[in-house]
């Protein structure tokens, strides 16, 4: 069998230059797929693209709202709003929904006598409780007239697959896949949800997110190392915020507040719908009209105009934790939309991006510092974000170390420019992504409804390629240079502290 | 105020051209619905012998000019005695990473990311693969490459020592987080030092445990064709993949010696409550205990699985998590877990974190709610709902012809029919809610359950020891390993009712 000796590989290279073009001639192009797109009259947008493949259908319902949007005191609202959804309408999971509301009155005036008494500081731990307890029984109560689960129970006998949810910085995004077959319960359901939904067993499933806080934050070193790195690089902007929410702002929101929130900022007018996979655009259409015409069109939220003040001068960040150290390095850039975002993405891939790049070779390979490291642009994609590097430091090594080689790489490409192949390894990589990032239907819906809802354009989103093309070695050089800058740094370093535990 | 208006108006428009009311959505709009069965005929990979004997899985696809060729490997580190644990962990990666005797490590990487192919090498148990995923007009390279890699591999000393840097930061790092630090402890609790319970230490990481000498040994035994099968998807037609597949796959030398069997595991079966004391806010439970039902053409089985799906493993509408979750509030997640091997015993238990304060009122909960299972039968509304959640599912099996072909691969890995999926779908729809609960009366007993808990005793909501005697296992690298630890001498009965 024929080998590759190293200089037939140099040739292969030399070839693949020649040809760097060919892919977009080959491959289907993401901007010009068939989406057929329809927009109501209360402002709801639709994308539809037919599949080839097995009869299925994924949906994709993207909101314009998220963490972003909140304010200190009521952070966590759309994750929390992201649990309820799925708590039933007035006529899924209750047995009798209008004798509900009356046990939600009385367990909700529980719920404020309880803040009023947390706020005047004068209660003492057993009137709370106390109050606790009556919440719980009222709720408790009130389950009787609750069919548990019943969204999820008749989506699952439909053979409804990954019903989930997910929320970030500036979208809640809900999404099923169905059988083909079976397509027009989604616009059963979710019209109803959209229009009626009931936050029954609200109590119990505050106290799931305070759960899902303590799994993914409290007790993860990661999480807790990304929170603090965030909330210390951002003092004004909301991108500080953990989505999940501050705890005492999840414990002290009311169904009412939540209620209101849901009101004005969960309609038609903030959401777009993407749906790919087997189906028939008219059909959809039809439904869509049909079942999502007459849902009120709510508001969008106001924009973010909170910006985060200049930073001047490095800040840093410690979290002791009984876990091994690991660091995050972070520097404030530009939102998506800027002219230097595709440069300080093609930054991101040369420094962190594969085994041959930069920080990769170097920290991982080379001087075996590290045994990981990577970088990214975020938390979200409409505001100034932070490009970071997070790495491991491999033992005996420190954070410090880790730091000191980050940094030195940095510098290294103001004199050692990306060369030719470096850049051309990172085109082909997007190039050939342009590809597989069309392989599932899942996948499509969520590009789609992302693109749609941020950008306003479907489109949008498969344009990366060509930005990343014209980006040349000098564009990432002075993005470098004038993004990270020590001044515009924040550090934060997980400090492994061994906590004392006396069995007993 | 304006675009309100032209809305009221437009919606009145819609009421009266007949378009949605209150009882078509909703639940009553569900009900209404009724729909055409689905007509699909999946499709079939076909299945080809190579020259030496290999065989191999093609399944076309014109979708996208994009190919996946698999190649998967009977053979893992739990196949060969422990001083080789390390090697063939380290195997598949270093096959990727160490470069070939033609090839540095460098630049076979340097190859892979100019050309943009993307790779998947690893394993685990009792099995090894390696795999590229490329655009078609770089198929050459990527198999020429993919070849290379698979019979001439470097083993690069530097590399190898990264890779040993690696895995010891990982064994260091496995105890930062609760739930992985919990599911190994259980892991070593329930299998000792049968290779199932193997969890990679310190000591078995010595540079002598990664040298020249083990790597092959253990790369003659694993990959050589009486171990492969290959799978391959994509755009291109099988008369044009034959000459490539074959060309992949000459010279492979046959296999130093056949894998060897892997001795039957003797897993725990005295039940009892072990804590991992650790200060945090939160407890990682995870309990489970010996279940003989073994994945095979048999209505156990079927029981088992709907059963499963019933007590914990079938989502939000599972027993577990309506009561731990959605009532209780007590946690984020709470499932099930029944493990049914072909070839031993597996377990059944059940996983979940929650806060200090309801730690053991969540474990109760749980095991009353296993209980329950073993003394009624479900509810045939329970029972048709799992099962009607797999049939009209059933289309989701064939969703790519990626995982169509991986399917058939690991069902010929584990000697189970071709036909395999289409049995299961026919024997779920014959289980019936007292099969479930003959299944659960026999093989399912919550006072049996070893119980391991990862949290802070002195912030239980009760003393752990009101659910039996309880031992102390100390973190794996701190202090005594779990092995030193002394059990407590008897089982303790919990009272569950």
């Amino acid at each position: 069998m024929r080998l590759i000796p190293r200089h037939l590989g140099w040739l292969l290279v030399g070839s693949l230059f020649a040809c760097g073009t060919q892919v977009a001639g080959q491959a289907p192009r993401g901007d010009q797929l068939p989406v057929h797109e329809v927009t109501l009259g209360n402002g709801m947008r639709f994308l539809v693209l037919p599949q080839d493949g097995a009869p299925t259908v994924a949906f994709v319902t993207q909101y314009s709202v998220g963490g972003a949007n909140e304010h200190l005191g009521t952070t966590g609202i759309a994750h929390f709003l992201e649990h309820l959804l799925f708590k039933g309408t007035t006529s899924v999971g209750t047995r009798d929904h209008a004798a509900e509301v009356d046990w939600f009155r009385r367990m909700d005036q529980v719920h404020d006598s309880l803040l009023t008494a947390h706020a005047s500081g004068e209660a003492d731990s057993a009137t709370i409780a106390d109050m606790e307890s009556r919440i719980d029984a009222l709720e408790d109560s009130a389950r009787a007239l609750v069919v548990p689960n019943e969204f999820d129970e008749i989506l699952s006998r439909n053979g409804a697959q990954g019903l989930n949810a997910v929320t970030t910085n500036e979208s809640t995004i809900y999404y099923v896949e169905l059988p083909a077959n079976r397509a027009e319960l989604w616009f059963v359901l979710e019209a109803d949800r959209m229009e009626n939904p009931v936050f029954r067993e609200f109590y119990a499933e505050r106290d799931v997110v305070m759960e899902e806080r303590l799994s993914r934050v409290d007790t993860s070193p990661g999480g807790l190392l990304y929170e603090a790195h965030l909330a210390s690089a951002f003092r004004a902007h909301p991108y500080g915020v953990p989505v999940v929410g501050w705890p005492s702002d999840v414990r002290n929101q009311t169904r009412q507040e939540v209620e209101d929130y849901y009101r004005r900022y969960y309609g038609p007018r903030n959401a777009v719908v993407a749906i790919v996979g087997d189906v028939d655009p008219d059909q959809v259409e039809r439904w869509a009209r049909r079942y999502f015409t007459t849902v009120p069109p709510g508001e969008t939220p106001p924009p973010v105009l909170i910006e985060e003040p200049e930073q001047h001068g490095e800040r840093r960040v410690e979290v002791r934790f009984d876990a091994e150290p690991a660091v995050r390095i972070g520097w404030h850039t530009v939102n998506e939309f800027h002219p230097d975002a595709p440069a300080l993405t093609m930054l991101s891939a040369l420094l962190t991006g594969g085994r041959t790049s930069r920080l990769y070779s170097r920290l991982v390979l080379e001087d075996r510092l590290a045994t990981y490291v990577a970088s990214s642009l975020g938390p979200g994609d409409l505001y100034p974000a932070l490009f970071s590097v997070e790495a491991y430091p491999r033992s005996p090594h420190t954070t410090a170390e880790l730091e000191d080689a980050v940094y030195a790489e940095v510098a290294r490409l103001v004199d050692d420019p990306p060369v030719d192949i470096e850049l051309q390894r990172i085109r082909n990589q997007f190039e050939a992504g342009t590809v597989r990032r069309l392989e599932t239907n899942f996948g499509l819906a969520l590009q789609l409804a992302n693109s749609a809802s941020l950008f306003g354009d479907w489109h949008t989103t498969f344009g990366l390629e060509e930005r990343m093309a014209a980006v040349t070695a000098e564009d990432v050089q002075r993005v470098a240079r004038t993004y990270l800058r020590k001044e515009n740094r924040t550090v934060a370093t997980l400090v492994k502290t061994p906590t004392q535990t006396n069995p007993r | 105020m304006k675009t309100a208006a032209v809305w009221t108006v437009g919606a009145i428009l819609a009421v009266l051209a007949g378009q949605a009311e209150a009882q078509d959505v909703g639940r009553e709009g569900a009900l209404r619905l009724s729909f055409e069965p689905l007509e699909f005929h999946p499709p079939e990979p076909t299945e080809h012998v190579l020259s030496n004997g290999v065989h191999v899985f093609h399944l076309e696809d014109r979708t996208l000019p994009l190919m996946t060729v698999s190649a998967r490997f009977r053979g893992g580190p739990s196949k060969f005695p422990r001083a080789y644990f390390a090697a063939a962990a380290a195997l598949p990666s270093l096959l990727r990473s160490g470069g070939t005797t033609a090839l540095p490590p460098d630049s076979l990487d340097a190859l892979m990311e100019l050309y943009a192919i993307s790779t998947s090498f690893g394993g685990g148990g009792e099995a090894s693969f390696a795999s590229v995923n490329t655009l078609t007009r770089h198929l050459d390279v990527a198999l020429d490459l993919l070849g290379d890699m698979l019979k001439r591999p470097r083993f690069d000393s530097a590399l190898v020592e990264v890779w040993r840097g690696q895995r010891l930061e990982g064994v260091r790092r496995n105890n930062d987080n609760p739930g992985s630090l919990s599911f190994s402890a259980f892991n070593r609790l329930m299998y000792g030092d049968h290779p199932i319970g193997w969890e990679m230490n310190a000591s078995d990481l010595e540079p002598e445990d990664l040298s020249r000498d083990r790597l092959e040994w253990v790369h003659q035994r694993v990959i050589c064709p009486d171990n492969l099968i290959l799978g391959v998807t994509g755009d291109v037609p099988w008369e044009d993949m034959l000459p490539r597949v074959e060309r992949l796959v000459a010279g492979l030398p046959s296999c130093a010696d056949p894998l060897p069997r892997t001795p039957i595991p003797t897993i725990r079966q005295e039940p009892g409550v072990f804590l991992i004391p650790r200060t945090l806010d939160q407890s990682t439970v995870v309990m489970a205990h010996v279940a003989d039902v073994r994945r095979e053409d048999d209505p156990a089985y079927y029981a088992s699985r709907i059963g499963n799906s019933i007590l914990g493993s079938g989502g939000l509408s599972s027993r577990l998590m309506e009561r731990v979750r959605s009532e209780k509030g007590y946690a984020y997640s709470a499932s099930s877990l029944w493990t049914t091997p072909v070839t031993h015993d597996g377990l059944v238990g059940a996983i979940t974190q929650t806060k200090s304060g309801t730690t053991v009122a969540a474990i109760r909960l749980i095991l009353s709610t296993m209980d329950e299972m073993t003394v009624s039968p479900p509810s045939s509304e329970e029972v048709s709902r799992s099962v009607d959640q797999i049939v009209n599912g059933f289309v989701f099996n064939f969703e790519s012809p990626a995982q169509i072909v991986s399917r058939r691969i690991t069902l010929r890995m584990e000697r189970l029919p071709d036909d395999w999926l289409e049995r299961y779908l026919a024997g779920i729809q014959d289980v019936s809610p007292d099969d479930i609960r003959q299944v659960f009366s026999r093989h399912v007993d919550p006072d049996q359950m070893i119980i391991l808990v990862v949290g802070d005793p002195e912030a239980l909501d009760e003393p752990l020891e009101n659910l039996g005697p309880v031992t102390v296992l100390r973190i794996p690298g701190r202090g005594t390993t779990l092995s030193d630890t002394t059990l407590s001498p008897r089982g303790g009965r919990r009272s569950l009712r």
